[in-house]
């Protein structure tokens, strides 16, 4: 009797412990959760539009500027130099074209009045050349229209709010363009990237709840799910011609593959300090059943 | 049964090295566990009991699931 009992009590104790192991290791695994988690934003290159010298850096590294403040200016003298040589170029194309207009609208009366006193070969020349000043008068215009946007780009200001970061730039330096020369973290596109295991996909889905926890400080931040990455790159599919080479060996050991899933940040608390690159810890909260 | 929250999946930081959350199950579970095994010493109940490692195996998953459970349920 009491043998049977103590059996009984035992299997009883096991089976139990058994079945709560199970549940363990499920939640554990497939739960989504991940340490895995990398606080980002976009940085914009900032690049100016014109070569030249740097006369003037107005921001210090990692400021915060806002959208349209001036970052620095590229050598403002020689562009407004040039401003002034469009200009004269079209006051004298503009006189040109009034000499030209003068002179067919003369040959055009002499003509009119007497046909015998003058060639109709000269008319037309005198009228065509009118037209070539004409045309030369906005060839000028439009460059004079060019010459104003390179002053204006000449002054080089933020394209979004943000900070500045890795300033190593200096006045004096020569500014190529379309070659970088500062780069600016957009404070407004703070986001995280979270790479969940494979296993652990079909719990999330868009537009669920995330909480996100900071390695800095702890600190919880809610997100939603905005997306999951629908590719990554294949390590042992080696490139060259258009066949694929496959690895003939098999892991007998395989690691999960780890999937980016892009999350929102909301209600960003205003003091604090996010960088781009931080760690976090990751848990997606089950999607509300579809009503 | 709970939803997963940071509450069970925090990690845990000890001098530089970041700790799986199952360490800081296990490590929870250890003080319900020792006062349980004190508590069957105690009263004797371990007679009713046929191999007591296994039992306190048995318990001691049973405990662990436990912790984890009242993680889930405790904060929603």
């Amino acid at each position: 009797m009491t043998t049977a009992l103590r059996i009984a009590v035992t299997l009883a104790a096991v089976i139990a412990a058994v079945l709560v192991g199970w549940w363990l290791w499920t939640f554990y695994v497939l739960s989504p959760w991940t340490r895995d988690a990398r606080v980002q934003a976009n940085v914009v290159e900032v690049a100016p539009d014109v070569s030249g010298l740097i006369t003037a850096i107005n921001v210090v590294d990692n400021q915060k500027v806002a959208k349209g403040d001036v970052l620095f200016v590229i050598d403002h003298e020689r562009f407004a130099l040039a401003v002034d040589e469009a200009q004269a170029a079209a006051a004298q194309s503009q006189w040109t074209l009034k000499l030209a207009q003068d002179d067919a609208r003369r040959d055009e009366q002499i003509l009119a009045r007497d046909p015998g006193a003058i060639a109709a070969e000269t008319v037309e020349t005198s009228r065509t050349k009118a037209g070539e000043a004409a045309a030369a008068l906005q060839l000028t215009q439009a460059r004079l229209a060019t010459a104003q946007l390179n002053l204006r780009r000449s002054t080089v200001r933020a394209p979004a709010n943000g900070y500045i970061t890795n300033l190593t730039a200096a006045v004096g330096d020569y500014a190529t363009s379309g070659t970088g020369v500062l780069a600016l973290v957009d404070s407004d596109s703070f986001y995280v990237y979270a790479y969940f295991m494979e296993t652990k996909l079909p719990g999330i889905k868009n537009g669920s709840e995330a909480d996100v926890k900071l390695m800095a400080g702890d600190t919880v931040l809610k997100g939603t799910v905005q997306g999951l990455s629908r590719a990554i790159a294949n390590p042992t599919a080696a490139g060259g011609g258009l066949l694929a080479s496959v690895d003939p060996n098999f892991e007998w050991i395989r690691l999960a593959q780890r999937i980016p899933v892009r999350i929102a940040l909301k209600n960003l608390p205003a003091d604090l300090a996010l960088a781009a690159g931080m760690s976090a810890t990751v848990v997606i909260r089950p999607a509300p059943p579809p009503s | 049964m709970g939803a997963p929250s940071l509450a069970v999946f925090g990690t845990v930081e000890l001098l530089g090295f970041y700790l799986p959350p199952a360490v800081l199950w296990a490590g929870a579970a250890l003080v319900p566990y020792a006062l349980l095994r004190w508590l069957l010493g105690r009263s004797g109940l371990y007679r009713f009991v046929w191999h007591r490692s296994l039992l306190n195996l048995a318990l001691y998953v049973l405990l662990v699931g436990g912790v984890v459970f009242l993680g889930t349920v405790g904060r929603s």
